[in-house]
């Protein structure tokens, strides 16, 4: 097992590497640089300011410059639109709160999905589970763009329950719990549909059906043979989960003031604020290669024939 | 003309209004308890540093942690800022500020002559490499070009300190005084604290480093959620600021800064594009309305890259005249913006609106006077022309691009409408890369010149690839006219006459701000604030 | 997608095949059915919904255009039966072309997924060993990007066209798919009569042929039809960074998010039309995928 973490970890190198050069020269290629404006620079101006940040350099040699920064001294350079900030400053001041609101959003999700959906397939064809079905089929396809207005006019206009924006942290939950609705919701629901197809299927297997022939208790039953085969499905989704929310972040961002990193990724794409979005991707391109390899950790401990 | 000293003395004189940039409490004014105040800002700050900020936001967040030589009052009217008024010298060449003794830093150090020296050599050092550089040369202040192409140091930049409270700055050539005046308002021209600077280096503007010479000090900055400023007891003016504290909100998206703002959370708000007539009727009270110095155009590409047909000024007519300006403004936009047929705005100081015959004509007259245009230039029912309007990734701008389409479409024009990103988009113009394509140019200082010299020749920025001699010669005399709106006038006729942009509109900024706040400026035609004039008052 | 189910009722009708069993469970599967349903009614409105529309897609109404929320609402006189959006063009006739290129990105998308995932799926799980490790791995790679991400970029670098919406969507989604096939090809590998068939010299082109690919199509099937629904979703975030398809062009999902800008704004219908048949088309997607796993499964119930 440790063997094979390292060996997933050794090949997470060359992923990243290949991330990083793609990123880099695609992103060099768009049109326009980071100091294109409406109104054009006079082109001295332009040469000082590219001077300035070696954007003058032909390419391969501010790939290498920047790998060099990366490795050396662990250093993304500096931001070419927030000139104040460094990408690593604008990384450690988004990147937990990211990582807070993203992490309540996946307990969430997966708790209320794996709830939901364990008590659909138990009680398969009564009402609740037709709820249940309705109620996640509707989540799963309402857009986050879509839930976020609309809970910040419920809760934050009517009610003045929650405040409409900002980010306090973990302990001051009214301004997470807007995001977190508006972000796990979807995923919530595609774990409560997944969960109650595969407890379903659990459930209809030989060694339930004796179980329940023999008259064991149902709370037993589910507990004990039912919940963890029932979870592989849902657990080998986590991965594209994971990615999905980190998309669903840049809504949050922009909708909530959340200060996260996902709306700084979109813009740093389309400001050309090249070592922001490099930053970014290296980030959350490391963060989904451990992330799926815990995933997979995870399936193995639970599934007893997977065997590394 | 020879800039008269009298004149120039007269003008300095009328700056000694006291205290005619504090807030002052209007008669019958309770003040309110709560003095915090909660701004909205569409996209974070992007520098707090002064000689490098290009952006509204950052010059907003930064007019209230420096000052300046002069400051405006919320009317767009110049009042004393660290400058109590200054001299312009016989060949209009050297202009000699004073400034006041009781300015400090919020350190507690004075504010000198020689801050305004480092700051200004700043703007211009290559090291800096600030995107407003070239704001000096617009000035023509003395060697300032030769100190960006990096052929002098920037101490031999023309400006220097007499004495601790007097400040030279030597110009090439003389330019219009309201546009100097007007320059020295602007942010990048705002004194820097060179201990600080050379201590902390690019992270000086930090919370904890940033020193400023303003009403406000920085508090907490976290990007991407809000900026916090609380009031700075070392202004100068203290006594009489009343607000205590300003945050600035970071919502990207205007639907929910008014969202939010209807909840009490700010108090102030964008309107969204189309909403103004709605919101005015439900909140007639909370609605501001006022003119901006922007212009919003559609140009044409004669660069040699750009489409034949367009090289035709008739064409070019004919495309302008069909666009029914009016349903853009009243239908679409439903701010108050003005239908414009000529290139300046209107509300710009001193400035007196061309006369431009279409803008008389009926829709119906224009229109058949554009099908006339295209016939005698060739395009009809069975040589259709056919054109691409290119603009870039926005709402407003694509709801014009739709109308326009229709509008081309009735006179017989076929047109595709391509939405570009922002970055592809600005490199597609400035490259010549273009058929149509949208455009707005906000004037950066408050006179005619600055929104007229961009279809300069020389300055090779304007994306049409129009050039004139006629139109550099004009550019040129301007600047000693004894009456520019002469020249003004002229350049607009020729503008009209050539055609290379179809004017659309001059802007308006409309927004909302709750019933018991003071002092917000609903008539400064740059958007200027300062928060150090405003105040609540009791509900 | 309903001639898909067609398709599987004809092959049915051939004989006691899988398809015929496949097929009677699910007619007895309601939820299927009712997909089914939502899918034909969804089909049926954006192909002959245009014959009812009295406004074409791009005209604008200019009688209501100033005043929107006061004249442009649903109304049967004036003939803009979902009323008009922001700029006084026909909602109908524009909901109708958003239902067409929604589904259209998502059906082309899925087949770009299905074709490049199948064939690269059994292709690794058939040759299996080394060249299966280095297949897979590659995967593995590409999933680790963030695929979204990489489509932002491709889309704002070659601008935003159809062709290239259809080809980023379909090709970030192919992953998934070629997991799933080479792990049912793996399996089927190991079946006694596909190894008795490579045993007696039966080339193997035409085990996959014969064996494989019709053993692979029901798991194919059902994974697409899931593939649709996000896909459509997928779009729809697109179209809300403004980077989907050009104007005068639109999707649901462009609907949808100029209709949320507005919805407080007294012009709610902009949001909701949209928004009905974009629940719809999921629903209809999702029933159906699920009733057809049902049908299709191998594993008995």
């Amino acid at each position: 097992m440790i063997r094979y973490i390292f060996r997933r970890l050794g090949h997470a190198i060359p992923v990243m590497l290949i991330l990083i050069v793609f990123s880099f020269v695609i992103m060099h290629l768009a049109p326009g640089g980071p100091f294109t404006r409406e109104r054009a620079l006079p082109p001295q101006v332009l040469a000082n300011i590219n001077a300035k940040y070696g954007l003058d350099q032909p390419l391969w040699k501010q790939t290498l410059d920047y790998l060099w920064g990366i490795v050396v001294h662990f250093d993304f350079g500096p931001s070419f639109v927030y000139t104040d900030q460094s990408v690593n400053s604008i990384i450690a001041q988004g990147f937990p709160i990211t990582l807070t609101y993203g992490t309540i959003s996946g307990v969430v999700a997966i708790a209320v999905g794996v709830t939901l959906g364990a008590v659909a397939a138990i009680r398969h064809n009564s009402w609740l589970d037709s709820l249940a079905v309705g109620v996640s089929v509707t989540a799963q396809v309402l857009p986050n763009f879509v839930m976020a207005p609309i809970l910040v006019v419920i809760f934050t206009l009517w009610l003045h329950w929650l405040p409409g924006g900002g980010f306090e942290g973990l302990l001051s939950p009214a301004y997470w719990i807007m995001p977190v609705i508006a972000l796990s919701t979807s995923y919530m629901a595609s774990i409560a549909r997944m969960m109650r197809s595969s407890m379903l299927e659990v459930m209809n297997q030989n060694h339930i059906r004796t179980a329940r022939a023999k008259g064991l208790a149902m709370r037993r039953i589910v507990m004990k043979h039912a919940l963890k085969p029932a979870l592989l499905p849902v657990i080998s989704y986590l991965g594209p989960a994971f990615v999905g929310m980190i998309t669903g972040s840049v809504v949050i961002d922009m909708y909530f003031s959340t200060g996260g990193i996902g709306k700084f990724f979109v813009d740093s794409a389309l400001n050309r604020d090249y070592a922001v979005m490099m930053g970014i991707t290296v980030l959350l391109g490391g963060l989904t290669i451990v992330f799926n390899l815990l995933v997979d950790i995870l399936y193995a401990w639970i599934d007893p024939k997977i065997r590394y | 003309m020879k800039p008269n000293p009298l004149l120039a003395l007269a003008v300095a004189l009328s700056f000694i209004v006291p205290n005619a940039s504090a807030a002052t409490v209007a008669p019958g004014d309770t003040l309110a308890e709560n003095q915090d105040i909660d701004l909205w800002l569409l996209d974070d700050i992007k520098t707090l540093d002064p000689q490098k900020s290009a952006s509204v936001g950052d010059s907003d967040a930064i007019r209230q942690l420096f000052e300046g030589l002069y400051s405006q009052a919320a009317n767009g009217d110049l009042v004393p800022g660290v400058a109590t008024g200054h001299e312009v010298s016989a060949d209009g060449l050297i202009w000699t500020f004073h400034l006041r003794p009781e300015a400090t830093w919020s350190n507690g150090d004075p504010v000198t002559a020689q801050d305004f020296v480092y700051a200004w050599r700043r703007l211009v050092d290559p090291e800096t490499a600030s995107e407003k550089a070239s704001a000096l040369t617009d000035l023509k202040v003395k060697n300032a070009k030769a100190v960006i192409d990096g052929k002098l140091p920037p101490a031999e930049l023309g400006v220097r300190a007499i004495d601790a409270h007097t400040l030279e700055v030597t110009l090439d050539q003389p330019i219009p005084h309201g546009y100097m005046i007007a320059s020295v308002t602007n942010t990048n021209t705002f004194p820097a604290p060179r201990a600080v600077i050379e201590t902390y280096g690019d992270a000086w503007t930090q919370p904890g480093h940033l020193i400023g010479n303003g009403a406000y000090s920085l508090v907490e900055h976290r990007i991407g959620q809000k900026i916090v400023l609380k009031r700075n007891p070392r202004y100068r003016d203290d006594a009489h600021t009343i607000v205590k504290s300003v945050t600035f909100h970071v919502i990207n998206e205007e639907n929910q800064a008014l969202t939010r703002f209807r909840a009490g959370e700010l108090d102030v708000s964008p309107i969204p594009s189309g909403q103004y007539p709605r919101l005015k009727e439900k909140y007639p009270d909370q609605v501001y309305k006022k003119p901006r110095a922007c212009t919003y155009a559609y140009v044409f590409n004669l660069s040699l890259k750009g489409p034949e047909a367009l090289k035709d000024v008739r064409v070019r007519k004919g495309l302008s005249l069909a666009i029914d300006r009016s349903i853009i403004t009243d239908n679409i936009l439903k701010g108050g913006q003005i239908p414009a047929y000529s290139w300046t705005p209107p509300s710009m100081a001193g400035f007196k609106a061309p006369d431009i015959d279409y803008s008389h004509w009926s829709q119906a007259e224009r229109v058949a006077k554009a099908e006339n245009l295209l016939k005698q230039a060739g395009y009809g029912p069975d040589h259709p022309l056919k054109l691409t309007i290119s603009y870039n990734t926005s709402e407003a701008h694509k709801k014009i691009a739709v109308a326009i389409q229709q509008f081309w479409k009735a006179i017989g024009v076929e047109t595709r409408l391509e939405n570009m990103e922002w970055k592809v988009f600005t490199d597609r113009l400035h490259k010549h890369e273009y058929e149509v394509g949208r455009y707005a140019i906000c004037a950066g200082v408050d006179n005619a010149i600055d929104m007229l010299s961009f279809f300069k020749s020389t300055d090779s920025l304007n994306p049409t690839g129009f050039a004139s001699a006629d139109y550099d010669r004009l550019m040129n005399d301007v600047l000693t006219a004894t009456d520019p709106n002469i020249d003004y006038d002229q350049a607009e006729h020729t503008l009209a006459d050539k055609m290379p942009i179809a004017p659309i509109y001059f802007y308006t900024s409309n927004g909302m701000v709750k019933p018991d706040i003071r002092g917000f400026p609903v008539q400064n035609v740059l958007n200027f604030f300062y928060v150090r004039n405003m105040y609540r008052v009791v509900k | 997608m309903a001639s898909l189910a067609q398709a599987l009722v004809e092959t049915g009708e051939k004989g006691h095949s899988p398809w015929s069993d496949a097929r009677v469970r699910f007619c007895k599967n309601r939820q299927g059915l009712v997909g089914l349903a939502l899918m034909g009614f969804v089909l049926a409105f954006a192909i002959f919904g245009s014959f009812a529309a009295h406004w074409p897609i791009d005209k604008i109404d200019f009688q209501v255009m100033g005043d929107v929320a006061r004249e442009g609402g649903p109304s049967l006189t004036n003939g803009h039966f979902f009323g008009t959006d922001e700029l006084g063009r026909d909602l109908f006739a524009r909901t109708i072309l958003g239902i067409r290129i929604s589904l259209a990105v998502g059906l082309v998308g899925t087949l770009i997924a299905v074709i490049v995932g199948t064939v690269y799926g059994a292709a690794s799980g058939y040759a299996g060993g080394r060249v299966d490790n280095i297949m897979m791995r590659a995967v593995d790679i590409l999933l680790s990007i963030p695929s979204m991400f990489v489509l932002i970029l491709l889309l704002v670098m070659f601008g935003h066209s159809i062709i290239l919406l259809f080809i980023g969507i379909g090709l970030l989604s192919w992953l998934d798919m070629s997991r799933i096939v080479r792990g049912q090809t793996l399996s089927l590998k190991q079946r006694e009569y596909i190894e008795a068939a490579r045993a007696s010299g039966v080339p193997a082109q035409t085990i996959i042929r014969r064996h494989i690919v019709p053993n692979l199509l029901s798991i194919v099937i059902v994974y697409a039809t899931l593939l649709v629904p996000g896909m459509i979703l997928a779009e729809s975030f697109i179209s809300f960074l403004g980077l989907g398809v050009q104007e005068p062009l639109t999707s649901l999902g462009a609907l949808i998010s100029q209709g949320a800008a507005t919805m407080n704004y007294g012009t709610l219908w902009q949001l909701l039309f949209p928004l009905f048949f974009f629940i719809v088309t999921l629903f209809a997607f999702f029933f159906l995928g699920d009733g057809l796993r049902d049908a299709l499964d191998p594993k008995d119930r």
